[in-house]
């Protein structure tokens, strides 16, 4: 049961998914050894490849169904498929990757008729972050979009109100941002 | 409260000061006023069990302008910090703290290198009468606390003490 | 019953509800525009017991985080203490024993009686009614006797670990939970003949604060709020985890959407959970109640990880970033509060205050679990 919602998703999603670079490590096996020598061993060369960003991990190691990264505009169109879809939203939260330059913002989508965990991933500069809202689909998001700008700073362009949730009115600071100092 | 010099010269004050603050420690109002955890604690003292009716201290007050009593309970941040101000203000006087809790003496398990969100404790900005260790404290630390805040008022204690082990 | 109090050009005055008031359940503001009695529009505000739990999740090893997950709902710490442990576990691949996953749905469903008991009294005291919350309180100090017996806690558990739980139960445990299974059994009727059945709180929930499954869908709603709207959603059954698909329990659910099907979910559930506890004591095997070979020190493989369980509020997720070091990276808490919170805004339009407050309720908030 969980396949077939799996399955649908994955398709309508796919389109979306960015195709990074990253680095592999490919292990080639030693060449057979020639008459008396000795076995050679194996050799690990690292490679860059290029990837979609689209993976369905092993549920029972990572607890979700599928994984896709998006440009911070596609987050709308996401949201808006995973709506039409009937899934809702469990919780948007920022990971400060400072060693990348880069915030990191995950979004958790649940469905109630199956079981179908779906992390929508968009990556934004460290500097000046910046990724347009989804309250206007989801109203939840209105909230969890507050508090991740309380901790990191992202901006979500459309929001009607960035206001501080968590910390104080006149906080000027970001607490989960790894250089931060109190 | 002032006492007033009454007119027959037979009356002593210190005896009346003596019952005005028995009768003051016999009936401490405290303000409803659970922050976190430790609430519930207060709650459970204030219940069928633990029962802190039979102290006088049953009638959990809103209105800080009815209380004699802050009970601190729970974490106080930094955002709720003038909010609690205020209240304490409010109070008439004569007016007691008592700081429940780790949080409310000195910031509990939330102080780390690096804290940027509570006060480290109610005596940074309230004057507090009694502390009551605890995370969180049981309702009998609680009773025990009301009791030792009785003899500061009073000079004596009603109550026996009970002795562990 | 509510006012179509949609012209702004009303002359409306704000009230401010809280932070310090008794209905709140903790320090929660609201800011009220209100037209008379009605609600033209309510802004909760939120901030003052943030407690940097997430924060404390950067800077602490993963062991010694395992205390705070017990102090951001203390009503029923079990569960994130479960949730926790259970994220780390699938983290870092560690298997637990069955007596300890018995021991540990045992410990939690009596934890979610033992919370509900006490939403059921400080509700009824929000609506007017003192006496229910002081035999729902004696009851509840039943199972905090038993609770403390063998976690050494009353409120803020800290019972869980790595691979399992630190401590057996012994027979005392079990022979006091049968007990007290027995007697809330007997007095259940009783909470259904002097709250459940009176007119008064019939007429203060009955068709008031009506809570649609779309807009449980938008503000991803979970828990009893959402089967009070008619949606059979439970981790436990939906994405079961532990030991719960042993046993045999149903999920109550109310299609009325109001808050007295929301006050329904919650009487039911407590009858559930303790066909929970009764099945999990008799089918509780032996052996030990820690994994063998669990590590002291966890560090997890790199990657991001996440974990739901059913709290008694809703569903409990954490978003585990591990860095492969003995801290996480991020350590994100999904608090359903948060979640079923943030529909009140829209839900309490054009409604009475003492209406609100009654939805409020329902809600079963515990704020320092929204603030974390």
């Amino acid at each position: 049961m969980a396949e077939m919602g799996l399955a649908e998703i994955k398709q309508a999603l796919s389109g979306l998914a960015v195709t990074d670079e990253i680095e592999v490590v490919k292990t080639i096996p030693a060449p057979p050894p020639a008459e008396g020598e000795e076995p050679g061993k194996p050799v690990e060369v690292k490679e860059k490849i290029q990837q979609t960003m689209l993976f369905t991990p092993d549920y029972a190691k990572k607890g979700y169904h599928l994984d896709v990264k998006v440009t911070p505009e596609d987050v709308v169109t996401a949201a808006r498929i995973l709506i039409g879809q009937e899934f809702f939203l469990e919780a948007i939260t920022g990971v400060d990757w400072i060693k990348e330059g880069q915030i990191e913002v995950v979004y958790d989508f649940n469905l109630w008729q199956k079981l179908c965990r779906v992390v929508i991933r968009t990556r934004t500069d460290r500097a000046k972050p910046e990724v347009p809202t989804i309250s206007d689909i989801y109203s939840g998001a209105n909230w969890h979009e507050r508090e991740t700008h309380d901790f990191f700073g992202v901006v979500f362009t459309g929001h009607p109100d960035l206001s501080p949730l968590l910390l104080p009115e006149d906080a000027d600071f970001h607490p989960l941002l790894k250089d931060f100092k109190a | 409260m002032e006492t007033e010099k009454l007119q027959s010269p037979i009356v002593h004050l210190a005896p009346l000061d003596q019952v005005l603050a028995l009768g003051r420690a016999n009936s401490l109002w405290p303000m409803t006023f659970g922050l976190a955890c430790c609430a519930i604690e207060m709650m459970a003292a204030g219940a069928s069990r633990f029962d802190l009716a039979r102290f006088g201290a049953e009638v959990f007050r809103p209105s800080p302008r009815q209380c004699d009593v802050m009970i601190v309970a729970g974490t106080i941040s930094k955002k709720m910090e003038p909010a609690v101000k205020t209240l304490y203000d409010q109070m008439p006087e004569p007016k007691w703290v008592i700081a429940m809790g780790n949080c409310a003496i000195s910031g509990g398990p939330f102080v780390f290198p690096g804290q940027y969100g509570i006060v480290e404790g109610a005596d940074k900005f309230l004057p507090v009468d009694i502390y009551i260790p605890g995370c969180p404290p049981r309702p009998e630390a609680l009773i025990e606390g009301i009791l030792e805040l009785e003899e500061k008022i009073t000079g004596s204690r009603r109550w026996p003490r009970v002795q562990c082990g | 019953m509510s006012a179509e109090v949609i012209d702004k050009s009303l002359e409306t005055f704000v009230l401010n509800l809280g932070p310090q008031h008794p209905a709140t359940h903790g320090v929660l503001r609201v800011k009220l525009t209100m037209d008379g009695e009605y609600i033209v529009h309510a802004e909760p505000v939120l901030g003052y017991i943030h407690r940097m739990h997430e924060k404390m999740g950067e800077n602490r090893t993963w062991a010694q985080f395992m205390p705070n997950t017990g102090r951001l709902d203390y009503l029923a710490a079990l569960s994130y203490n479960h949730g926790y442990a259970m994220a780390a576990e699938r983290a870092e691949g560690i298997e637990v024993p069955e007596r300890a996953e018995y021991i540990r749905c045992i410990t939690v469903e009596m934890n979610r009686i033992a919370s509900h008991l006490l939403w059921f009294g400080a509700f009824v005291l929000d609506l007017g009614g003192f006496t229910p919350l002081l035999y729902a309180f004696d009851d509840r100090e039943q199972i905090l006797d038993l609770l403390e017996s063998v976690t050494g806690a009353r409120l803020t558990f800290c019972y869980f670990r790595f691979g399992g739980v630190y401590n057996d139960i012994d027979d005392n445990f079990i022979t006091g939970c049968r007990e007290f299974i027995k007697r809330l059994r007997s007095r259940m009727p009783m909470y259904h003949d002097l709250v459940t059945k009176n007119i008064i709180l019939i007429k203060r929930l009955k068709d008031i604060g009506p809570i649609s499954q779309d807009m449980c869908r938008r503000y991803g709603a979970t828990g009893p709020v959402l089967r009070g709207s008619g949606v059979n959603f439970d981790v436990r059954k939906h994405e079961p985890y532990s030991v719960y698909p042993e046993f045999d329990f149903d999920i109550p659910v109310y299609t009325e959407c109001d808050s007295m099907a929301r006050y329904m979910v919650r009487m039911d559930e407590m009858e559930q959970s303790m066909r929970i506890v009764e099945q999990g004591l008799n089918k509780l095997p032996e052996g030990p109640v820690m994994a063998a070979k669990a590590p002291k020190i966890l560090k997890p493989a790199k990657g991001d990880y996440y974990c739901a369980v059913e709290a008694a509020r809703g569903s409990f997720g954490i978003r585990l970033v591990s860095d492969g070091t003995n801290t996480p990276y991020r350590l994100k808490l999904r608090s359903p509060t948060f979640s079923n919170l943030s529909l009140f805004s829209e839900a309490c339009q054009g409604m009475l205050l003492p209406d609100a407050l009654a939805l409020m309720g329902t809600l079963d908030l515990v704020i320092p679990e929204i603030d974390r």
